[in-house]
């Protein structure tokens, strides 16, 4: 598919004009997103510190476990991970697609409209007015402009999908074009049919658990696997290792992820075969997680070097390490003989933050370190900052997650003994419930180097130089005057960087 | 921009240079590496062997606990609420003596009680008489139940009236009154040693219901000439081994 017109630098010169029409809206989004994730960890840790110590500031009535842990949770989907999501699939679809962002501004005023309405949502919550259906917290006002403002970001993608350069179809695109798909799907029908439609409110119950699977299965999932298919292969200039494995990932997760959800109501008098359909569906997704994360895994493995130097592909990895783990706990967490015991225990948020932080967010940070410095034009300044993000967030998404996983499980082995007094789970639960609030310590202080780093760069105080931001060992040397860059090369871009490149036909 | 039906007559741009400007500006974007995606492995038998394993385990999960599958009249499943057998090993608690296992009961009964007469069960000496070392309290059972069934009224067995006493018979068991009464004759310092039974308190319920002056609070005067006596009914003795939780005798 290479035209005459697709020199080298004809390439480069279009990947940054449309980095350039993007920079807008994409770093609102990171940088808003960075600001929602800092207060979704704030929350987290009150949250969580209540489960254990409930006189922790019980002195504010908009500070009570109920109010806190919905708004923790509000924050970290609507005001993190959705607009992670946005700018990364914003940015992939048009790069991908090679068309410039001809509505950024509109795109960027739909990204008020999103985070004024989580405001008043996440104030509402806090004021006591929240619905109490997890993920769907926010007071019926919400839901309205949130999927308008969706519409209004997501439309231009689908727009730049359809006016791409005839020929193949890149797998991230098939995922970026089913996100954007499934997402208003999921977000509207579940909404209409608890807040617009009176029914039966156990089954409101249900299609609300069906919809807090839906968007970690169908929204993020295949958000964060299109960035890593885009990511894995572009950083180390690899094919995808395999084709049928990419097709084998995308169409089982297609089939697979809507009938998920509904597990959660296992028990309850809703038709016995929802929960059980849900929980098999659950089981299944291990299918796509094996395949996407066994497919991009052997990609990365054939050039170890890239991936010892590279920030982003260190974060993409462990993300794609984190769906297969992912993949896993679905399978433990959701079989018959567990399932009774979890159901109502503490391994379903740490299913939830597997998910959308083991899994998502390092998949999003890993964007981020790839993105920014193609739409600010500068490098990042200190690969120290990105090692201590790194590893304090690997530790601290670690612990938080085999403590919620393994600690749901043993209180919901406690939940059932169900002779024993229901004292006993809870007593069984707290040294775990303990160790989260320590976790989530560990992931404030490791995303206070990523909140400054990336303020920085916001401010257009990164690097002004050719030479990428690398974390290899023997970089070090070159990089002990972190903000100056290696060898005093300040400035120095121009049409030599291009020729070194080994591969001369850039997408 | 040149006018792009004339280039040969633009020449105030160097092509080249005006994009050196531009990589300059944008070297991350001009150093990237081609997106390629020609991959042609086969999946390997390792990684089909791997996702047998969900298939397994979600088979089990749709068709083991799901059946019938799309049945919208099925909405319990058999055996999925679980309840204690009652000849499980959890309803069993240790065997105690009657005398402890009653006043256990009956502390928790007396809560109702602790309000007047004190959680220590000595009253205030001005408005509620004392239950520690009181005649009545100690003395013939069937006095004392008819006092807590319905009320006292007038003196009591200090010679002192203190205000009226209300009925507490309504709604009690014949359990819940042998277990407080026998708490009451057994704590506070009060040492009778015996057992109010379930039995005796049933008669009791029935003695008081067959009052001249039933649900009218009982007077001391009443109380001395027609209820100073023990109850009939089978009789617990204080050291027999009882069930906690049922009260019923278990063997030594």
């Amino acid at each position: 598919m290479s035209t005459p017109s697709q020199t080298p630098v004809n390439d480069a010169l279009r990947r940054a004009e449309i980095d350039l029409s993007l920079r807008h809206p994409v770093m609102f989004f990171f940088t808003s997103g960075a600001a929602w994730l800092a207060v979704a960890i704030l929350l987290g840790i009150i949250a969580s510190a209540k489960t254990h110590s409930p006189d922790f500031l019980s002195s504010c009535s908009f500070l009570t476990y109920g109010r806190v842990q919905s708004a923790h949770i509000s924050a970290l989907v609507y005001g993190w991970g959705c607009q992670a999501a946005f700018g990364a699939l914003i940015w992939l679809m048009a790069r991908l697609s090679r068309q410039e962002c001809r509505a950024a501004g509109i795109i960027l005023v739909a990204g008020h409209v999103w985070n004024f309405a989580i405001s008043l949502g996440l104030i509402s919550i806090l004021a006591g007015e929240g619905t109490g259906m997890p993920w769907m917290e926010f007071p019926v006002f919400a839901w309205v402009p949130m999927l308008l403002a969706y519409a209004a970001i997501a439309i231009w993608s689908m727009v730049q999908f359809k006016l791409r350069p005839a020929g193949h179809v890149f797998i991230s695109q098939w995922y970026i074009l089913a996100a954007l798909i499934w997402f208003p799907w999921v977000f509207a029908s579940s909404h209409l049919m608890i807040h617009a439609f009176a029914g039966n409110p156990v089954m409101a119950a249900a299609i609300n658990a069906w919809y807090r699977s839906g968007m970690l299965l169908l929204f993020f999932v295949p958000t964060g696997i299109a960035a890593a298919y885009y990511l894995v292969p572009k950083v180390t200039g690899r094919p995808v290792y395999s084709y049928s494995l990419s097709s084998l990932g995308f169409w089982s997760l297609a089939i697979i992820a809507p009938w998920a959800g509904m597990q959660k109501l296992a028990g309850a008098p809703i038709p016995n075969f929802l929960p059980y359909l849900g929980a098999a569906a659950t089981i299944l997704f291990a299918i796509p997680a094996i395949a996407v994360s066994v497919n991009l895994l052997k990609t990365a493995s054939g050039a170890p070097e890239t991936v010892a130097n590279s920030p982003s592909l260190h974060f993409t990895l462990a993300g794609v390490i984190g769906l297969l783990v992912l993949g896993g706990a679905a399978v433990f967490l959701n079989n018959p003989a567990v399932l009774p015991g979890t159901q109502f225990s503490m391994a379903n948020y740490g299913f939830d933050l597997l998910g959308l932080y083991g899994f998502f967010s390092f998949i999003a940070f890993g964007v981020i370190y790839f993105v920014v410095p193609r739409i600010t034009r500068r490098e990042w300044l200190s690969s120290r900052l990105i090692k201590m993000h790194f590893y304090f967030s690997i530790y601290g998404v670690a612990l938080v997650v085999l403590v919620a996983v393994f600690g749901g499980a043993m209180q919901g082995i406690g939940l059932e003994a169900y002779k024993q007094p229901f004292e006993d789970a809870m007593t069984r639960a707290n040294p775990y419930a303990v160790a989260t609030t320590l976790a989530w310590c560990f992931l404030l202080f490791s995303n206070v180097f990523f909140f400054f780093h990336l303020t920085l760069m916001w401010l257009r105080l990164g690097r002004r130089s050719s030479h990428p931001t690398l974390l290899g060992a023997h970089h070090a040397d070159d990089l002990h005057d972190a903000t100056h860059g290696p060898e005093g090369d300040i400035d120095n871009g121009g049409p030599g960087t291009v020729i070194q490149n080994p591969h001369p036909h850039a997408h | 921009m040149h006018d792009p039906t004339k280039p040969d007559l633009e020449e105030s741009v160097n092509v080249t240079e005006a994009h050196e400007r531009v990589l300059r500006g944008a070297a991350a974007a001009s150093r990237e590496n081609r997106l390629t995606e020609n991959g042609a492995e086969p999946v390997s038998m390792w990684v089909m062997a791997l996702c047998f394993i969900p298939v397994m385990f979600a088979g089990w999960t749709a068709f083991g606990y799901g059946t019938p599958l799309f049945s919208y009249k099925d909405t319990v499943r058999e055996g999925y609420v679980q309840v204690i057998p009652p000849d499980d090993d959890g309803a069993k608690a240790e065997p105690m003596t009657a005398v402890l296992a009653y006043s256990k009961k009956g502390a928790k009964i007396y809560s109702k009680c602790s309000g007047c007469h004190g959680p220590d069960g000595k009253g205030d000496g001005n408005a509620y008489p004392s239950l520690a070392g009181s005649a009545f309290a100690q003395g013939e059972n069937e006095r004392f139940a008819m006092i807590v069934l319905n009320g006292l009224t007038g003196p009591t067995s200090y010679g002192k009236t203190f205000g009226v006493m209300p009925a507490q018979g309504a709604g009690m068991s014949p359990e819940d009154l042998a277990c407080v009464m026998t708490y009451v004759r057994n704590n506070f310092g009060n040492k009778v040693g015996d057992v109010v039974s379930k039995a005796q308190a049933a008669e009791a319920i029935k003695i008081s219901a067959g009052r001249a002056k039933a649900g009218a609070a009982v007077t001391g005067d009443e109380l001395n000439a027609d209820h100073k006596k023990t109850l009939s009914g089978a009789a617990v003795k204080a050291d027999d081994m009882v069930d906690p939780i049922t009260l019923e005798a278990v063997a030594k």
